[in-house]
């Protein structure tokens, strides 16, 4: 499978026994970034396109009839009972009357691509983006929904997009996290940490939470100051030593690698004691960079902050780094069940600035060239008015872009059917878009598994396509 | 000679009609099987293993041969085929496939049979094959016999043997520290003491090392230690999972079963009866119905199951088949859920025979009695009322309870003389036009309000109040005449409250009732409920409307009533839909002793004719009211229910009562899809593995609970080849590290095979045939001079077994998550052994965005009580792990988790040396050094006694006292928690 003396499988289920070096590295989560490689462009079984990736997610079920996907249908056929007679499963009510956009939309760039007045900033890029205009999902209800666009599964315990590219493809530096996700500061989303678990994978490939509010961002990067015993040079002093004790410990065991993997652990995470602060401090951005992702304004600040984290930390060798728009509940997300003229224009607003920022940020810095950017939620939401107002979950279709590192600007795969309830061609599910993703770092999706319990699993399950129609 | 003419013959047919056969066969192959393997063959062919309607359309015979409607195609006539009616979906009988081709896609299906359907595949399609049998977990349990002379630890035996073969000798005996050390990590997931540790070291015994054991095993530190493995195996945790990661108040008596069950040693077969069917083996045991807990350990999609429950439905039994199968079984069942098992035999039918098994049950709180002798009792008083409901004179009528209602009616006061209160203020809160009738009864008239609340202020002649009593009057104003303003006369009194005003009091006292009985209660909706404080609960009269009824509300104490008292009378009526009372009237008495029930006009009538003249339809009437208040009355006297999260037939949760009365109909799906049910399967379990039964044989109406039995019986049955392997090798992974088979939960052909096979044949039948003791199976390890071996690694060793799959030394093992943080906690002196009860939650919560609360792990008191318990009782929230047991690999419990995993991450590393616990804890270290002894350098020799067992070197002492003068004691308790010589057992 992997181009290594031993299988993947032996390397990572076998806990006891010595290896030597590869084993240890891999403990390390580094070993397949460093041999098979190279000359892939950091792929693993291809050239890789994109060194990492960074997935905005939008919590709850963003609506595509009122941002992305123009419907004139709904215009003529508004009012009219043309929905499921009988409440679909995972509905959360019967189907109301077909309810056209409140927003007026307009063609954009070049691409003359439909964009709704939510998105005026990112309407402006969408000559750079590539859309997948007929995403589509197996359920109508946000735990599973949300397992499936993370994980691939719709049960929990699988491991999480990032978690599998952590495993395939370790990290670009080694004294920041692999994967990091950057949670909305009003609270989790569904499935709380579920959907950035490692699974059945090795715990070192789960996402590092970083609260990017806190005073402490990496939670444990350094002792609390009230145990003065556990700071600075008292801290420097006990890890010296501690190293120390630990390689006289395991001079007399040769054979136990692990013994190995836990002293050279140690020094990584002194390495990143030393570089997080620096990569977290977004002090060291000038005004202009602030102002541009929004972190002046208060609708902005949440995602703006977080967003212009997360280009640091890739930029300082993060591999996947993931932001969230939207705590789970009723409110603050993309859920909009009650109004959507209402609900939807301010968490829109939330996201739109800063992510046209971003995008020009990496542009400007030329990261852009093999960073993969991908806007995403876990479904949409129904051309049928919930109440009078608002719109429901809708597995049927949604949208999801790319842009960034192979991907072909202005593209677009897939359409909706007219009331953009169901897919009409072009269906794509979350196994080709992870295909697609995993497609545009040099790994291909079928030959990455691990063996647990009988399965060799992927994240793509048994399905999987990439979506060729897209890339560069 | 024959051959050659028949060669002959072909070879001339093929050139003569050559060129339009090749047409044809490309016509088919390009144009006309892809439509055919695309659109059909998922639901008709051997491929899929689905024959629906007995047509097959893989090949030509499929469809000459035809299915249960005839043959499918007539060559050269479209319009008599079935196949092309069926794709033109010109029949509405017969429409396929569900989603209509496209016109050209018929139109080539038309013009095929048009030219007469020529069609080259004339083999038949293998079926997607079925895996063989012949696969070392699925052969019948024979016991092997032992290698060498007979002498020694059978264990060893096969062991030792191995490494011969292999040219290679076993290791040498661990040292008395090191085997402590061991064995107390392994038996206990603890430290040893150093004085446990000193006391072992100077046992001369020659059984010292025996004896050991044996102390180890008879411990309840050994039930805390070997549960926490099998409720991972189960994925037990306290909370949901999912989007609403709602917290699981009972769940813990699960668990606190588990760690019994271990301790006792529980015979492994009843170990599953119990856990599968304790409800269906053990019916008189209540107390046992903690283990159905099994059922409900997993996680549970409470989103999904109120918006989506088919679906919800489907994966939960998928959760259920696939930890059962695991856990006892270490088969995949769940891998044949879309097709039939790639390489193990297991068919999808089988799948879905298991999920038949748990067709029956909701997931949610099982109400019991620990107490046998109280579930009895209640059994008892329930049968009695549920006979006075029904009016079962054999029951009613038996001796015992005619002495309970003749004892009744000699207790019984005078009649009591009932005074009206008199009303002058009454009020309708709620709008309706109260008005006062000539008898002195208040009628509501008026448009009826959906709620009401009616304030009676009365006064009174009594100087004592003892009972008040409330009479529901009949009026031809009212539907059905009444007494309920509710379309169908009903009402539904929701409180009924009494205050008390002495003359000037500012506040009204509240009179508390001891009891209340009425005349008539509606079914579910009784007299109790309103005086019980709970809005959402009333007493109701349905269907006997149309009737007078009346309820009497006993006070808890006779009330003195002084000159200008008020008595005030409030009846809540929130239930909504008009169900208030029509026409009432308020009377009190001050009869002393008083124990009325309130009686039905009939049973009055009874209670006036002597009893010797009585019909026996008067006695059952009198017997039914009396008892059914009797039986009340011991009820409520009885301890309440213990609740457990569970499932079974019924089980309550956020739905209110989940209540299967039969069973979901199973349907083979195909590929999985719910949208493609097949035929009904019935319960079941595995097919290939006979004698044991692939279907269950159950009569045609059996409990819900007899299915699972059914399947219980299949798992412990002594013929079942995998489960007596599946246990023997896990407790052989959990002692050594690995498993014989390294694969716990997979015995399949994507699984290991065992480094021993006879081994674990050899344990597996010490297991099956000593009566399914795990303590028998921890002792013979544990005393094996395998176990006891060094873990040193020599060079031949390394070179030939790095892996140490043959075992020739001992595996080293790192702590796991919980054996770490306990053993932290008993270094520090601070380990708190209490067992049992509800978890400790270390975390404070604060409200989210929807129902799953925020946690803090950040914010929890470490000394707040019970903090320091052993981590078996911590809560274990699904979604949202405890940063410090989770960067030591505790296991995301949303899946099974046989196995614990290693890993040493940077991030690992700054949690053991940042994460507030441990620092915490190293301070206590130093306190307790610092009680201990004076001097620098002796408290960190004890602090090094306490963690490694032993002395410092001249060396670690000097550079540990320079480390402890510079920053303090407690640097020296951070550095020795986070060193491998206490993070790994040699």
């Amino acid at each position: 499978m992997l181009n290594l003396p031993i299988s993947r499988r032996e390397l990572l289920t076998h806990s006891g026994g010595s290896f030597g070096a590869a084993v240890l590295a891999s403990w390390l989560g580094q070993e397949v970034t460093a041999a098979p490689v190279s000359n892939l462009n950091g792929g693993l079984h291809h050239p890789a396109k994109a060194k990492r990736v960074i997935q905005l997610f939008m919590n709850g079920g963003a609506s595509p009839m009122d941002t992305f996907d123009y419907k004139p249908e709904l215009v003529r056929l508004h009012g009219q009972m043309l929905g499921p007679k009988e409440k679909p499963e995972g509905f959360t009510a019967a189907a109301g009357a077909v309810m056209k956009s409140p927003f007026e939309f307009a063609q954009h760039g070049e691409t003359g691509r439909w964009v709704s007045t939510v998105f005026p900033h990112q309407a402006k890029i969408v000559d750079e983006l590539a859309f997948l205009m007929a995403m589509t999902t197996k359920t109508n209800v946000h735990g599973p929904a949300s397992y499936m666009m993370n994980t691939g599964f719709m049960l929990p315990g699988f491991p999480c997009m990032g978690a599998w590219i952590s495993y395939a493809l370790g990290n670009l530096a080694d004294n920041l996290p692999t994967f990091v996700v950057l949670p909305d500061t009003r609270g989790l989303p569904y499935n709380q940490k579920g959907n950035f678990s490692c699974g059945f994978l090795p715990a070192k490939h789960q996402g590092t939470l970083v609260n990017a509010t806190s005073k402490t961002p990496i939670p444990n990067l350094f002792a609390d100051s009230q145990y003065a015993f556990a700071r600075e040079k008292a801290d420097k002093d006990t890890f010296a030593l501690l190293q120390q004790l630990n390689r006289q410990h395991a001079a007399p065991r040769p054979d136990d690698t692990r013994l190995e993997a836990r002293i050279a652990a140690g020094e990584l995470a002194a390495k990143m004691q030393l570089s997080a602060p620096e990569a977290f401090d977004l002090t060291r951005e000038s005004k202009e960079t602030h102002t541009a992702y929004g972190l002046d304004q208060k609708v902005t600040e949440d995602f703006g902050r977080r967003a212009l984290l997360a280009r640091r930390l890739l930029e300082r060798g993060t591999r996947f780094v993931q932001v969230w728009s939207g705590p789970q509940g009723a409110v603050n997300n993309w859920d909009n069940h009650g109004n959507i003229q209402t609900e939807l224009p301010p968490i829109a607003a939330n996201v739109d600035q800063p992510i046209a920022a971003l995008f020009r940020d990496l542009k400007s810095r030329g990261l852009i060239e093999d960073t993969l950017v991908v806007w995403t939620t876990e479904f949409g939401r129904t051309p049928f008015a919930q109440g009078s107002l608002g719109r429901d979950h809708n597995r049927g279709t949604f949208v999801t872009w790319l842009a960034g590192a192979g991907v072909k600007a202005g593209a677009s795969y897939g359409k909706s059917d007219e009331l953009g309830y169901q897919t009409a061609e072009g269906k794509t599910y979350c196994y080709d878009l992870h295909a697609t993703i995993l497609h545009l770092l040099g790994i291909d999706h079928q030959r990455l598994t691990y063996r647990t319990a009988g399965i060799d699993r992927r994240l793509t399950d048994v399905h999987g396509h990439v979506v060729h129609e897209i890339l560069a | 000679m024959k051959a050659m003419y028949m060669w002959r013959t072909l070879l001339g047919w093929l050139l003569l009609i050559g060129p339009a056969f090749a047409d044809d066969n490309a016509f088919f192959l390009e144009s006309v099987e892809p439509i055919l393997n695309q659109h059909c063959y998922e639901c008709h062919s051997h491929t899929a293993g689905v024959m629906e309607g007995d047509l097959t359309l893989d090949w030509q015979s499929g469809w000459k041969t035809g299915g249960s409607r005839g043959t499918a195609i007539v060559p050269g006539d479209p319009e008599k085929s079935l196949l092309v009616k069926a794709v033109r979906h010109s029949d509405p009988e017969l429409k396929m496939p569900e989603k209509k081709l496209s016109d050209q896609q018929i139109a080539i299906l038309a013009q095929w049979v048009k030219n007469g359907a020529h069609d080259p595949r004339i083999t038949k399609p293998a079926s997607e094959p079925i895996a063989d049998t012949d696969w070392w977990s699925l052969k019948p349990l024979v016991r092997p016999t032992v290698p060498g002379d007979g002498t020694g630890n059978p264990i060893d035996a096969f062991i030792h043997a191995r490494l011969q073969q292999e040219g290679l000798a076993p290791s040498p005996e661990a040292d008395r520290r090191t085997l402590i050390r061991r064995l107390t990590f392994d038996l206990h997931g603890l430290q040893p003491t150093v004085e446990e540790t000193k006391a072992f070291m100077a046992d001369t015994s020659p059984t010292a090392y025996e004896s050991l054991v044996d102390r180890l095993l008879a411990s309840p530190r050994y039930g805390e230690r070997w549960a926490r493995h099998w409720l991972d195996t189960v994925h037990y945790a306290d909370s949901h999972g999912f989007e609403h990661d709602v917290f699981r108040p009972h769940a813990w008596r699960y668990r606190d079963y588990v760690i019994d069950r271990f301790n006792r040693d529980t015979p492994w077969p009843q170990f599953i009866r119990e856990q599968l069917a304790a409800d269906y083996f053990y019916p008189k045991s209540t107390d046992l119905t903690v283990a159905l807990g099994f059922l409900g350990a997993g996680p549970y999609d409470q989103s999904a199951a109120a918006t989506a429950p088919k679906s919800f439905e489907y994966l939960d039994r998928d959760d259920l088949v696939t930890q059962t199968m695991g856990a006892f079984a270490s088969t995949t069942a769940n891998c044949a859920r879309c097709h039939t098992h790639k390489f193990d035999p297991i068919t999808q039918a089988d799948y879905f025979a298991l999920q038949a098994v748990f067709a029956g049950i909701g997931k949610g709180d099982l109400s019991f009695d620990m107490d046998q002798s109280v579930a009895t009792q209640r059994d008892h008083w329930k049968t009695i009322q549920a006979a006075a409901q029904q009016k079962n004179s054999k029951i009613l009528l038996t001796p015992e309870n005619l002495k309970l209602v003749a004892e009744w009616e000699q207790s019984r006061g005078p009649i009591p003389h009932w005074v009206p209160l008199q009303a002058d203020v009454f009020l309708s809160t709620n709008g309706a036009d109260l008005k006062r009738q000539p008898d002195g009864s208040i009628l509501s008239t008026g448009p009826p309000p959906d709620q009401e609340t009616i304030v009676v202020t009365a006064g009174t002649s009594l100087s004592t109040l003892t009972a008040v009593r409330l009479d529901l009057l009949t009026d031809d104003s009212l539907p059905h005449k009444g007494a309920g303003r509710a379309h169908n006369g009903n009402l539904h009194l929701t409180e009924f409250e009494l205050r008390a005003f002495t003359a000037d009091a500012a506040e009204g006292q509240v009179i508390p009732i001891r009891q209340a009985t009425a005349d008539f209660n509606q079914a579910g909706w009784t007299i109790q409920h309103a005086i019980d404080g709970n809005p959402k609960t009333a007493w109701g009269i349905y269907p006997k409307v149309g009737i007078g009824h009346h309820a009497v509300f006993e006070l808890e104490s006779p009330l003195i009533i002084e000159p200008g008292t008020r008595l005030v009378v409030t009846l809540k009526q929130l239930h909504g839909g008009a169900h208030i009372i029509g026409r009432f009237k308020l009377t009190a008495t001050d009869a002393p002793n008083l124990n009325v029930i309130a009686l039905p006009a009939e049973v009055e009538a009874v209670l006036d004719t002597p009893a010797a003249t009585r019909t026996p339809e008067q006695q059952t009437q009198l017997a039914s009211a009396v008892l059914q208040h009797h039986a009340e009355q011991e009820l409520q006297k009885l301890p309440p229910y213990v609740q457990v999260y569970a499932a079974a037939a019924e089980a309550a949760n956020e739905r209110g009562m989940v209540k299967f009365s039969t069973p979901r109909e199973i349907r083979l799906l195909v590929r999985g899809d719910l949208e493609k049910p097949r035929d009904v399967v019935g319960p079941g379990a595995l097919t290939a593995l006979s004698p044991l039964p692939a279907r269950f044989d159950l009569p045609q109406s059996h409990a819900e609970s007899a299915r699972r039995a059914a399947l219980a019986d299949w798992l412990a049955d002594p013929r079942n080849p995998l489960t007596w392997r599946s246990i023997a090798n896990r407790v052989w992974h959990y002692h050594f590290g690995n498993g014989l088979c390294d694969t716990p939960n997979d015995f399949g052909r994507m699984g290991g095979t065992p480094s021993h096979p006879e081994l674990l044949n050899w344990l597996a039948s010490e297991l099956r045939d000593g009566n399914g003791s795990l303590k028998h199976l921890h002792r013979l390890i544990c005393n094996s001079k395998t176990y006891r071996q060094s873990s040193a690694c020599g060079a031949p060793l390394m070179k030939r077994d790095p892996e140490n799959r043959l075992l020739g030394r001992m595996s080293r093992q790192r702590l796991d998550a919980d054996s770490f943080r306990d053993s932290v906690l008993l270094v520090g002196g601070q380990l708190d052994l209490t067992m049992g009860g509800p978890g400790v939650s270390h975390f404070t919560t604060s409200p989210g965005p929807q129902v799953t609360p925020v946690l803090h792990y950040d914010r929890y008191d470490l000394d707040s009580p019970g903090a320091h318990r052993r981590s078996i009782y911590r809560v274990v929230w699904r979604g949202i792990p405890d940063p410090l047991m989770d960067a030591l690999d505790f296991p995301d419990l949303g899946l099974l988790a046989p196995t614990r995993g290693f890993s040493a991450s940077p991030l690992q590393s700054l949690v053991l040396l940042n994460n507030r616990f441990v620092l915490h804890h190293a301070q206590k270290i130093a306190e307790r050094a610092k009680a201990a002894e004076t001097k620098i350098p002796d408290q960190i020799k004890q602090i090094v006694s306490w963690s490694w067992l032993r002395e410092p070197t001249p060396d670690e002492l000097e550079k540990m006292t320079q480390l402890a003068d510079a920053h303090g004691l407690e640097a020296v308790g951070r550095l020795v928690l986070n060193s491998n010589e206490f993070l790994f057992v040699e």
